[in-house]
């Protein structure tokens, strides 16, 4: 049950994703990474 | 799921990016010249199989998210240092170019219109991506988007060779080149490559410089759309969204992050692992740059076209590095 529901909100969020303009999915990997790297915490080594 | 036919072509930029990282840290070879040579030998030696293009194809995607990251480590401060005398050149260059190609192309060099037109807005703004948003504003034929994007992009791969090498010679500042390869060289993918690979700092002022030359992108393609309107060759209509339509909106993105970083909202450990992100995704996005660099392709572009960009390209090189030395 909650597997589907995983896979249901997935699937929306995939089709809102194909949605955007590519510029817009730029902008959304961005704020994504910045998110990860400040809320989260996230330390990107070189 | 969809989603799996990205992963091939996925791995193989990841791959490709570890393998430039690699090279440098043996070779000293700039880790960013080494993932767009090892995307032209893939190209165009076995070329991309059919399964990875899809995910090799979203190269595009990886550069305009990490310049979107670039914009946290910039501050509007540093920005402003020199921002008014760039912003003069942005906008003078760029003009001075696109009349010179109009006249040369239609005068000299004996182009139809429509192509010179296409020459014109690669040449002054944004490469291929201005060609494509020209050519959709006058109805060009597609042989003559072909030919003018092909032309774009031959002098893509020779600029990108080039500009580093003369940069060194002249001994440029890292302000200077950055403004210099920003405003002259045409399309954003190898501007980016070259100023990082000249220095950080020179690929920050590139990127920004060439963003700021985009961003003119909207206005030129409703001027063409105007003028071949009204001199009764088109029909095209035109309406203010194309203005809209054309923005490059991963430049938001960018100015967003840098008011954050101006507000003082990213610590110097967040701000560390930001440039990191942005630069793991440069070298991803330009090995897939590298794969759109077809030898075969560049080889039938067309001598007239050739030389009026040869000529538009020295012309705006010439002017703007007279006017960064001067001013920058």
């Amino acid at each position: 049950m909650s597997f589907d529901r995983w896979r249901v909100g997935l699937a929306a969020v995939y089709s809102r994703w194909r949605a955007l303009e590519r510029d817009w999915q730029s902008v959304a990997v961005g704020a994504a990474i910045v998110v990860a790297t400040v809320a989260l915490e996230i330390r990107v080594p070189w | 799921m969809s989603l799996r036919r990205f992963l091939p072509g996925l791995l193989v930029l990841c791959l490709g990016a570890v393998l430039a990282r690699g090279v440098e840290s043996v070779a000293g070879i700039n880790h960013l010249l080494v993932a767009i040579a090892a995307g032209v030998v893939l190209a165009n030696t076995v070329g991309v199989p059919d399964r990875l293009a899809p995910g090799i194809g979203t190269h595009k995607l990886w550069l305009g998210a990490g310049i979107v990251l670039m914009g946290a480590s910039l501050t509007l401060e540093t920005i402003l240092e020199v921002g008014g005398v760039v912003l003069a050149i942005v906008i003078g260059v760029p003009a001075a170019t696109l009349v010179a190609v109009e006249l040369l192309s239609r005068t000299v060099a004996g182009l139809s219109d429509r192509l010179g037109s296409l020459l014109a807005a690669g040449s002054s703004v944004c490469g291929v991506s201005a060609i494509v948003a020209v050519a959709g504003a006058i109805h060009a034929r597609e042989h003559q988007i072909a030919y003018a994007a092909a032309t774009i992009l031959l002098f893509d791969a020779v600029t990108i060779v080039v500009y580093p090498i003369v940069g060194e010679l002249l001994s440029l500042s890292d302000v200077a080149f950055g403004v210099w390869a920003g405003v002259s060289m045409f399309s954003t993918g190898p501007v980016v490559a070259v100023g990082f690979a000249y220095s950080e700092a020179a690929g920050q002022w590139a990127t920004m410089t060439k963003l700021a030359r985009n961003a003119l992108i909207g206005l030129v393609v409703v001027a063409y759309a105007s003028y071949y309107a009204r001199s009764g060759t088109d029909t095209s209509e035109f309406s203010p969204r194309v203005l809209w339509d054309e923005f490059p909106k991963f430049v938001l993105g960018f100015l967003g992050l840098v008011a954050l970083s101006s507000v003082g909202v990213f610590s110097s450990g967040q701000q560390a692992s930001l440039e990191n992100a942005y630069s793991w995704l440069f070298v991803l996005a330009f090995v897939g740059l590298g794969t759109e660099i077809r030898l075969a392709e560049l080889r039938s572009t067309g001598a007239m076209p050739v030389l009026v960009v040869l000529t538009a390209l020295v012309f705006a090189s010439g002017l703007s590095l007279a006017a960064v030395t001067a001013f920058v």
